[in-house]
């Protein structure tokens, strides 16, 4: 069986095929029909800059993150890491307070 | 219990001329220190546009305390300032366990950085190359 699937040149590239998977999958690398996006890795801004503290009076970095409408973006937006997503929040969240940031604009 | 550290910051009547500003900075300062707190520093930020009106004002005069003392001061302090004219926002945020904390996590990591050069044998302060 292996054999027969290395001479007919079948399309194997996609992964999780059941049965012919295991023949496949060594043989398939080169025949592939499924295309790959190669994405750059997102870094976390704040822990590559090494922030520990996330000031809301910091306009300017934090604006980076929150667009003119002045929604908070999700973290796959910017990849930032959990953590500073959290703390970004608050920051964010402490300005629209102070009218440094708009809640909501048009 | 220790005194904790606190920003206040408030926006003033943007209508106030800048010696009116300099009464009503001293005047929190007046409300903190009545309580036992202690004035760490003060800024003045100056007319800056508000992203959004308050109190019917496009723009607001920006102060800024930062401040030592109980959380019972803080109470007081707010108290005041909420029945005091002229002052249209004001924003307290307790400040030191969060900059202890940051503090904390950069001795941390210069620590780290020493500790994972001295274990890989690689003179300090030279990135080693890595070997694939």
């Amino acid at each position: 069986m292996n054999g027969d699937s290395r001479s007919f040149g079948r399309p194997s590239g996609r992964p999780g095929g059941g049965a012919g998977a295991k023949g496949g999958g060594a043989a398939g690398k080169e025949g592939g029909g499924k295309r790959y996006f190669f994405r750059r890795r997102k870094v976390c801004k704040f822990c590559a800059d090494k922030i520990d503290y996330v000031d809301y009076k910091d306009i300017k970095l934090i604006s980076q993150f929150v667009p003119e409408r002045g929604k908070i973006l999700p973290r796959r937006m910017f990849g930032t890491c959990a953590e500073h997503q959290r703390k970004l929040t608050e920051a964010v969240n402490r300005a629209r307070h102070i009218a440094l940031l708009p809640y909501a604009s048009d | 219990m220790s005194d904790r550290t606190y920003e206040i910051l408030f926006i003033a009547d943007p209508n106030l001329g800048e010696p009116e500003v300099d009464a009503l900075a001293a005047l929190v300062q007046g409300f903190v220190e009545k309580d036992g707190g202690k004035l760490q520093k003060l800024e003045k930020w100056g007319k800056k546009r508000l992203a959004y009106d308050v109190r019917r004002h496009r723009e607001g005069y920006y102060v800024l305390l930062v401040v030592e003392g109980t959380g019972a001061m803080v109470k007081e302090v707010e108290r005041r300032i909420k029945v005091t004219d002229g002052i249209i926002r004001y924003l307290t945020v307790r400040v030191d366990e969060e900059l202890r904390k940051a503090e904390r996590r950069k001795a941390k990591r210069a620590l780290g950085d020493e500790k994972r050069r001295g274990r890989t044998g690689s003179p300090p302060a030279r990135d080693a190359e890595v070997q694939l």
